[in-house]
């Protein structure tokens, strides 16, 4: 069987336009921006916002459960991987940086890791992922190079809101996670993992960006990140079936466009890749401070 | 897969906005535009361009209440819940063809979604001391009516349901700056993304790639 790589290239110019079109729109705001900056610049030091933030994670700490129900569905999460997602301590935001700007250079520094561990997966072929045979083997490939595409632009669209700002761009991997990601890799032991991986990075994004929706006070940078995180989660949606389809040991069926093998598919693909009517955070730990990814 | 329902034609009849674009609602004081709108559609004026030409800063500062985001978002809910409710009917009086597993447990898992996202809003409105809204949103339904009564197969609805997923989940996305309450920007965030995936799956089984965007964008959205 092979993939029509045709239609897939299509598909994926259809989806640079997209991209081209979407830069467009937020390059077309940043003058605006530049306004805001001058604005914020003379605000200075504003210990309301770290309380903000502080005040909100003791919150999701609290009701999202590091209690039993948090920590007993951690395990479940991240397969082989969980324990090592386990055991970070969220340190709280320092009163020392406008929070706004620390909340982009953090999202900065995300993608920044996000991009550097999809590239790994493949140049050093980690758990075995450019092993894998047949069509999955190239769409996984394909996606692993759209996805670190889009990605780039999203550090791309958080570096120009955070020089918007005033702040200074960040391209330093995530300080937090990239430890974890460290600590991960030799534990990969074939592409199942490596998808876990993948998923768990897309999980952290997404949580992130959520919760810092209600932390922002600039508008544009939430916008971005609204934006931003709706395709990360379709990201994480997309591993999610994957996923499925590996376990299901039916990986023929990883195929774009699907066809009329749409009918082979079982019944957990329809639904394996929204597990909750509201998206849940599962784990605050795998939340992002604005600490973790901040210039100093 | 047929082309009974055309989601290009189906994209273009989706009622035009308020008398500005993405783009002007992007850099041209949009969210003064946007509360604008919504004050409009909640009963005030249907006149769109004359709403976005009467806008002023007043409407941003004063500000939208979230009451009325809800009462937006919670007649898509009613209009999804619908949607889904008669494809699934459909399914089982085998008017859709042969339904594959995936696309059967997809409908009954999105279906029990929004009758969950709708219950939700209108908490919110219960809250606020305003009338559940058990409507669909007016706007559209005509667009979705002609549509569903023309859908021969799953194809036919998956193309429906990616309409309505694309609307709803653009409409939260624009309202998330407009909200005030922290809890209604994260319920807003939460179904956001939850309509996002359910996006991403239906691009699938259509044959599409699942994450076409590199920034999830707001013009098909609900005002």
């Amino acid at each position: 069987m092979s993939i029509d790589e045709r239609r897939l290239a299509e598909l994926m110019e259809e989806s640079n336009d997209l991209h081209v079109d979407a830069m467009r729109g937020i390059h077309e705001s940043i003058p605006m921006l530049t306004e805001i900056r001058e604005e914020r610049r003379k605000d200075g030091v504003d210990t309301d916002e770290i309380e903000r933030f502080n005040e909100g994670r003791r919150k999701a700490l609290k009701t999202m459960g590091v209690g039993a129900g948090g920590i007993a569905a951690r395990g479940a999460l991240y397969g082989s991987l969980g324990s090592i997602f386990t055991g970070l301590l969220a340190s709280p935001a320092h009163a020392d940086k406008n929070l706004d700007i620390q909340i982009l250079q953090t999202a900065s520094s995300l993608e920044r890791l996000a991009i550097n561990t999809y590239n790994a997966a493949v140049s050093m072929n980690l758990g075995g992922i450019g092993d894998v045979t047949g069509t999955a083997g190239m769409v996984i490939k394909k996606f692993i190079e759209t996805t670190v595409m889009q990605h780039d632009e999203h550090r791309k669209g958080f570096v120009a809101q955070t020089t918007a700002l005033g702040g200074k761009p960040q391209d330093v991997p995530n300080r937090k996670f990239q430890a974890v990601v460290d600590k991960a890799v030799p534990t990969l032991k074939g592409p199942l993992d490596v998808v876990d991986l993948a998923a768990s990075l897309e999980t952290v994004a997404g949580d992130t960006y959520l919760v810092n929706l209600s932390l922002f006070e600039d508008t544009k940078s939430k916008e971005i990140m609204a934006s931003v995180m709706g395709v990360e989660t379709q990201h994480l949606a997309t591993l999610r079936a994957v996923k499925a389809l590996l376990e299901a040991g039916a990986p023929e069926l990883i195929k774009i466009p699907i066809g009329a093998d749409l009918a082979k598919l079982p019944a957990v693909a329809g639904s394996v890749a929204f597990p909750n009517a509201f998206h849940q955070i599962m784990d605050p730990e795998l939340i992002a401070q604005p600490d973790t990814g901040d210039v100093k | 897969m047929t082309d009974t329902v055309n989601d290009r034609e189906l994209d273009s009849s989706v009622p035009a906005k308020a008398g500005f674009g993405r783009r002007q609602f992007l850099v041209g004081g949009g969210v003064a535009a946007a509360a604008a709108f919504l004050l409009s559609a909640c009963g005030d004026d249907e006149d769109d361009a004359s709403t976005g030409g009467q806008t002023d800063t007043t409407a941003a500062a004063g500000g939208v209440d979230d009451a009325k985001i809800a009462e937006v978002a919670a007649g898509l809910e009613v209009l999804a819940v619908s949607t889904y409710q008669g494809a699934l009917d459909a399914a089982e009086a085998n008017k859709l063809g042969a339904v594959p597993p995936a696309v059967g447990a997809y409908i009954t898992t999105a279906l029990s979604h929004h009758k969950e996202h709708l219950a939700a809003w209108n908490g919110v409105l219960k809250s606020a001391g305003k009338a559940e809204v058990t409507q669909p949103n007016a706007t559209l339904k005509p667009t979705v009516d002609t549509a569903f009564a023309a859908a021969k197969d799953v194809a036919d609805v998956a193309k429906l349901a990616l309409m309505l997923e694309d609307i709803a989940a653009q409409t939260y996305l624009k309202a998330i700056p407009l909200l005030k309450s922290k809890a209604a920007i994260r319920t807003a965030g939460e179904i956001q993304i939850v309509d996002q995936q359910h996006a991403a799956i239906l691009l699938y089984a259509l044959g599409m790639y699942p994450v076409p965007e590199v920034f999830q964008k707001t013009d098909k959205a609900a005002f």
